[in-house]
């Protein structure tokens, strides 16, 4: 019997399964309310397949338009917006939502958990997730879809190019869909390092668990600043600010390094799950164990931190100077390295195996050969001199979709027909797989393939047709031949999957004879995953356990004293998404509907934050680092948000000086007003600290009184800070008058809503005692927000001394 | 009295006096004209060593492991580093010629 919510005093459960009530309405709450990490898995999955399949749609337009010279299947202005959605749909709703549904599925089985840290956070990120896909795609039926480009170039992306809401759209979907990834990613990283089984130590995790740890890294550090760039484009466009303005001395190569800071290392977010899943693959199916996995984990390791040292190299053509290309050129061959690593541990572990050609290791040794050729012709771009030759050409779009088709959705492929019997418990025809796979195989590299040569003849990409004197006729009708060859091998997968889910052979719980914790439980797994929390001997765990050396075994994890506790269902993370939704689609109706979304989303957190307030299971998170979840997740989301100020204040520094009229710093700063707010906010986190202290020890007159005492020292700086800008504002500084302004009210500003979300935070926990409900096990709850109020106070810290006080 | 691993209230009672004493320094040090050649090494030295105080003290650093640390020092790395270089490559200060 499996508890949803409640304590169990009873040891750990048999392998039941809860039965559904029938009945539509109730399969669609249960859906609806979901936080079983498999079921958002399977979410995600669908519906990352719906919006590839609007992207697969929007490609073969894009192709159709391009198969014959001064082709008029499509306008110029709908090619545009097509290939802006088709790059937007793909990498965002469709590849990075693929490899979200193997994470949520997989992650906990493979490290033998009973679910994710946060399951009601999971069901958020889901659901925001789906908002901002969604809110992307109502351009369509507002008759405006995006067109300026997956890459939404400044200044192409301004007021006065882009007139209409298209581009409104894509911002606000983009930002929608970033706080999801973020969400999720502070989930998995708490997620992997503390629920770990017993035995599981870091070097022992699968490497799926570690790929998928780095890419959530990634996430938290390359989101950021591309936020950031389209907070920027945000105020630009609704309130004219003046970030991408050059009139004002604005710099258009901020946006693209911004957007490419995030932008490569979103490659390694799209191509580092494949990694992981196709060294999941190739093991199984060559029955030895992966040649060298820790310099594979290393090297995935290695790519993920030098990815973060490329950006530039999308920027060869814009003029950056021969030192910056040169810096750039040698770090993107330096991670050509650890790539060609992995590429050749793989291959020494298919060597002398005991092959099983079944259709996942097809489609994962067609991802090693295919990525490979995409990271051969990446190596070519490393090269200035070469990359000028090939920027903006087809050689450049063969180039990505060999790594991203060919490497990503070859890797996914290849998940998806090995865990596809875990997931549904039916197998996929095999036979109808390879058909797959071969007709994939072919379609793309008749698609792509011929795009080297097109580039190197010279046609430019995004244009949306060509005279028939350039020659490039005939490729182009080879390459839109083969992308329907795509579509017809995605259209053999759908098949193969409605087939198996109607009458496919029954799955055993390890059909693969695998080697990880998720083929020790049934196929599909029951709700709690495993009836006892296993052992890990070392990596490969489960095979060990079948084939290893004869050892006595291990007593199993002594059973949770409150027994097995699997999170009840929540309607509170819909809500919320609903109203992030609502307050985004809100900037494009009316304010009100702005204000409205707001106040749904604020209150959905609120509720969400209380709703097992008192429940005591939550008293106690403390995982396998010996640290509370909540403490590892604020200090992971703290570790992003220096990189969304960094980035604020290295764009404040950057435009130092640029505007070209006045008021300028020296004319309206004040040091000793600020002098004073500065040493209340110091103060606030004394009394902060203090208040944590007191509820830790139980005294709840200090904790009432130094919690009231934190929220009055933040509302006094808040006052500060709203009498600073009226001053300024009086005295001729806005938003909208120079750079100066442009950076300083949206840097400070942005402090500023952090410290409003402190004090309504601390009122909270305020609230919370007063109502007596605020107790000394609830420290750790006084304990995070502290976290987040002293990271409030030390990048004031920052602003204070480079806003302020250095000439 | 302090939680174990955590600090005692004479010591974040102290923290604050330092950060108290060091913002008025920061304060006073740019009407001291001697100290101009100096005067941003000087400031961001002053408010590196505030920055340390808050994490290390009232953020508890100095008491908890090495994990939440490097979950907090990792990313703050990155993000100088790339603060740093964007600035370096949006000419906010001149490291080479362009």
């Amino acid at each position: 019997m499996i508890n949803r919510g409640e304590e169990r005093s009873s040891p750990a459960p048999g392998p039941a399964h809860p039965r559904p009530k029938p009945g539509w309405r109730h399969s669609l709450q249960s859906w609806v309310t979901t936080v079983d990490h498999k079921r958002i898995g399977i979410l995600y999955g669908v519906s990352a397949f719906v919006f590839f399949l609007i992207g697969g749609v929007e490609a073969l337009l894009i192709r159709l338009q391009l198969a014959r010279p001064d082709n008029t299947v499509v306008s110029a202005e709908t090619f545009n917006a097509l290939f802006t959605m088709h790059g937007t749909t793909m990498v965002f709703l469709a590849i990075m939502p693929f490899s979200a549904a193997f994470f949520n599925y997989l992650v906990p089985l493979m490290i033998g958990a009973r679910d994710v840290a946060f399951p009601r956070l999971n069901a958020l990120s889901y659901w925001i997730f789906l908002a901002g896909g969604l809110l992307l795609h109502a351009s369509f039926l507002a008759g405006t879809p995006p067109d300026a480009g997956w890459f939404g170039y400044a200044n192409l992306t301004s007021r006065q190019f882009s007139p209409t809401a298209s581009i409104d759209f894509w911002i606000l979907s983009l930002q929608v869909l970033g706080a999801s990834s973020m969400i999720a990613a502070v989930n998995f990283i708490v997620t992997i390092l503390n629920l770990r089984a017993p035995g599981m130590t870091l070097m022992r995790m699968p490497l799926f668990v570690w790929m998928t740890l780095v890419v959530q890294f990634l996430v938290i550090l390359a989101f950021p600043p591309v936020t950031v760039g389209l907070i920027f484009l945000m105020f630009d466009r609704f309130f004219g600010a003046r970030f991408y303005d050059v009139a004002a001395g604005g710099d258009l190569h901020l946006w693209q390094h911004l957007f490419w800071i995030f932008g490569h290392p979103e490659v390694y977010i799209l191509i580092l799950p494949a990694m992981g899943i196709v060294s999941e693959v190739l093991p199984t199916f060559a029955g030895k164990p992966l040649f060298g996995a820790p310099v594979v984990i290393y090297s995935g390791i290695l790519i993920g931190f030098f990815g973060f040292g490329v950006w530039s190299h999308h920027m060869f053509a814009a003029g950056m100077g021969p030192v910056a290309d040169a810096a750039f050129s040698m770090a993107t061959m330096i991670i050509a390295i650890p790539t060609g690593v992995k590429i050749f541990n793989w291959l020494a572990t298919l060597w002398g195996g005991a092959i099983r050609a079944t259709t996942a290791l097809h489609f994962a040794v067609g991802m090693i050969g295919l990525f490979t050729i995409g990271g051969l012709s990446g190596i070519m771009h490393a090269s200035p001199p070469v990359d000028l030759q090939q920027t903006d050409t087809y050689f450049v779009v063969a180039h990505l979709h060999y790594v991203l088709i060919g490497g990503s959705l070859f890797g996914l492929f290849a998940g998806a027909y090995y865990w596809w019997p875990k997931i549904t418990g039916r197998l996929l025809d095999e036979r109808l797989g390879r058909w797959q796979f071969w007709v994939l195989f072919a379609g793309f590299n008749l698609a792509f393939f011929p795009q080297h040569y097109l580039g190197a003849m010279g046609m430019p990409r995004r244009i949306f047709t060509y005279p028939a004197e350039t020659g490039w006729g005939f490729w182009n009708l080879v390459s839109s031949i083969g992308a329907f060859g795509i579509a017809f091998g995605v259209l053999l997968f759908l098949i193969n999957a409605v087939r198996s889910l109607g009458r496919g052979a029954p799955a055993s719980a390890d059909p693969w004879d695998g080697r990880t914790l998720e083929w020790r439980t049934s196929s599909p797994p029951p709700v709690h995953n495993f009836d006892a929390i296993p052992t890990v001997y070392g990596r490969d765990t489960f095979w060990r356990e079948k084939y290893g050396p004869r050892r006595e075994p291990r007593a199993p994890a002594p059973p949770d004293p409150h027994g097995v506790h699997v999170p009840p269902p929540s309607v509170w993370p819909v809500v919320t998404a609903l109203g992030v939704g609502g307050a985004a689609a809100g900037a494009l109706i009316h304010v009100a509907v702005v204000v409205g979304g707001g106040l749904l989303a604020v209150y959905g957190v609120f509720r969400f934050a209380l709703e097992h307030h008192e429940h005591h299971a939550h008293e106690h998170q403390t995982g396998t680092l010996g640290v509370d979840h909540r403490k590892a997740a604020m200090w992971t989301f703290i570790g992003s948000e220096c990189l969304l100020f960094g980035t604020l204040i290295a764009t404040y520094m950057a435009y130092r000086g640029r505007s070209v009229v006045g008021p300028y710093p020296r004319d309206v700063l004040a040091v000793p007003i600020t002098t004073i707010s500065t040493f209340d906010l110091l103060m606030s986190s004394l009394l902060m600290v203090l208040a944590l202290a007191a509820v830790q020890r139980g005294d709840r007159v200090q904790t009432r009184l130094w919690l009231a005492g934190t929220a009055f020292c933040g509302l006094i700086f808040l006052g500060f800070q709203a009498y600073e800008f009226t001053s300024f504002v009086h005295e001729g500084l806005t938003l909208q008058q120079n750079l100066f302004g442009s950076t300083f009210f949206v840097l400070t500003g942005f402090h500023g809503a952090h410290v409003t979300l402190g004090v309504l935070w601390l009122l909270a926990l305020l609230v919370l005692d007063l109502r007596g409900r605020l107790h000394a096990r609830d420290a750790i709850k006084v304990e995070i927000a502290g976290l987040y109020w002293h990271f409030v106070d030390i990048v004031w810290i920052v602003i204070f001394t480079l806003v302020y006080l250095i000439p | 009295m302090s939680e174990p691993g955590q600090g005692t209230v004479g010591t974040y009672v102290m923290v604050a006096i330092v950060l108290t004493l060091i913002t008025a320094l920061e304060v006073g040090v740019i009407y001291i004209r001697q100290l101009a050649p100096i005067i941003v090494p000087l400031l961001l030295v002053m408010a590196a060593a505030k920055f340390a105080l808050v994490a290390l003290f009232f953020m508890h650093l100095r008491y908890d492991g090495r994990v939440l640390s490097s979950l907090f020092v990792g990313p703050l790395v990155v993000a100088v580093g790339l603060a740093v270089a964007l600035m370096t490559l949006t000419g906010a200060f001149l490291v080479f010629d362009r």
